[in-house]
């Protein structure tokens, strides 16, 4: 395990081998035969499953949850919860009122389950530390926020209601700088943004509703000297050159994404990539060899900048 | 009124898992009554055997996709209410449908009965591995 190559390769430098993070998010949960819903509430349980976990797959660097229902739950927002599965939101408060209408706050450490997140990584971090493994902070990425707060309506106003989009979007912003650095207070190595809906959109909207409200959250991580990145997922190529450009150290992509053409624009940018293991055609449903799809990322990633890590 | 209807077939990883699915789905349950009672849509999770079959039947290429009468038409974009209906409208099944899809194009979205279509079409029910 070496955090540090981790922490350098996401920086875009070169590293000896190309370190490795598995995305375990609930099959943490799964690992310690525990239900994800049980898992992801109490801080025991969850330390305890990041800390199996990352020892099981010899991790260089592990999320303490892959959850971006932590931020909407923290403000009030229904949660369905599944033994499975992480939550999902089921309501939108921003769909038919302004922030203020809705009485919404940015929340804080002692909202919702932040608690719970910051006993869990006082909990695992001294373990991950001995292990020369990383801990990583997953903030919710402000266009997901938005769509979780106003539901599918956030897509049709960054065309045709922008003033109400930037409202919301501005509220987002803060929501995950607070985010950013609460996983940096809790001793996170790494933050990451993700922001799995901004795949769905086309790069001009990107440029003017993903870019500008990332930038507080970076900040944020960076003054905190810690290593920041931005998750997407989904067919980004059309927006994968204003990814390169958001400002963080690196960036993260799926399976959907072509390796090579992901390679070349990272490191014209100088910056960080990781992925993009085949998460349901090979790990999840073996319908192509893990083994022969793992070979055929870590050719195309090298050793320059490359997180080995599933799609 | 005519018993045939749009079909509307939703290839995702998981609405559950997936943000990006799961508001592709919405965004079909967001369509109003009138349009909801001329289109029927089913969630496709690869995650499940059926599927897994979908997707290879469609010959779709990325995750999310809506398809129309088995077109590829937005592949991870979410669409907008607008590009919905001129979709709809081009694969309805009958010139009197297309056209009574077509006079609905100023309705707009109806954010109200979501949940409830949501759960006529099962989203998310049929997301486990099988």
């Amino acid at each position: 395990m070496a955090k540090q190559m981790l922490i350098d390769a996401i920086r875009g430098k070169k590293t000896p081998r190309a370190p490795w993070v598995p995305y375990a998010g609930v099959h943490c949960a799964f690992v310690i035969g525990e239900p994800a819903d049980k898992f992801l509430q109490d801080p025991k349980l969850l330390a305890k499953g990041v800390v199996e976990t990352a020892k099981k797959y010899k991790a260089d660097g592990i999320p303490l949850v892959f959850d971006l229902s932590v931020e909407s739950a923290s403000m009030g927002l229904e949660i369905k919860w599944w033994p499975d599965n992480v939550p999902s939101v089921q309501s939108h408060p921003l769909s038919d009122k302004t922030v203020e209408e809705a009485g919404l706050k940015v929340p804080g450490p002692e909202d919702g389950r932040w608690p719970v997140l910051f006993e869990a990584a006082a909990l695992a971090k001294p373990q991950l530390d001995e292990m020369d493994c990383a801990l990583m902070g997953l903030a919710c990425g402000p266009l997901t926020l938005a769509s979780h707060l106003a539901g599918v309506r956030i897509f049709t106003d960054v065309y045709k209601n922008k003033a109400k989009a930037h409202e919301i979007l501005k509220f987002c912003a803060e929501v995950v700088e607070k985010s950013a650095e609460s996983y940096c207070k809790m001793g996170c190595d790494i933050v990451a943004i993700v922001d799995p809906v901004a795949s769905q959109i086309k790069d001009e909207t990107f440029r003017e509703f993903v870019h500008p409200y990332c930038q507080a959250a970076i900040a944020t991580i960076h003054r905190y000297g810690k290593t920041s990145s931005f998750f997407i997922c989904g067919d980004a190529t059309k927006v994968m050159e204003s990814v390169c450009k958001i400002g963080t150290h690196g960036f993260a992509i799926d399976e959907q994404l072509n390796m090579n053409f992901v390679r070349d624009l990272a490191r014209k940018h100088g910056v960080g990539f990781g992925g993009n293991l085949k998460l349901t055609l090979a790990l999840s449903l073996g319908i192509l060899s893990p083994r022969e799809d793992a070979i055929v990322s870590l050719a195309a990633g090298g050793n320059h900048g490359f997180v080995f890590a599933p799609g | 009124m005519s018993d045939q209807k749009v079909k509307i077939d939703v290839l995702t990883l998981d609405s559950v898992q997936c943000a990006a699915c799961g508001y592709m789905m919405e965004s079909i349950a967001a369509m109003p009554p009138d349009v909801q009672e001329m289109i029927e849509y089913k969630e496709w999770s690869i995650k499940t055997k059926s599927g897994i079959g979908k997707f290879l039947e469609l010959n779709g290429k990325v995750l999310p996709t809506i398809c129309i009468e088995g077109d590829l038409v937005f592949e991870s974009i979410i669409p907008q209410y607008e590009e919905l209906i001129d979709e709809l409208a081009k694969r309805a099944p009958t010139p009197e449908m297309s056209e009574r899809i077509k006079s609905l194009r100023d309705v707009g979205f109806d954010f109200d009965n979501i949940k409830a279509n949501l759960q006529k079409a099962g989203s998310g029910l049929n997301t486990r591995a099988d």
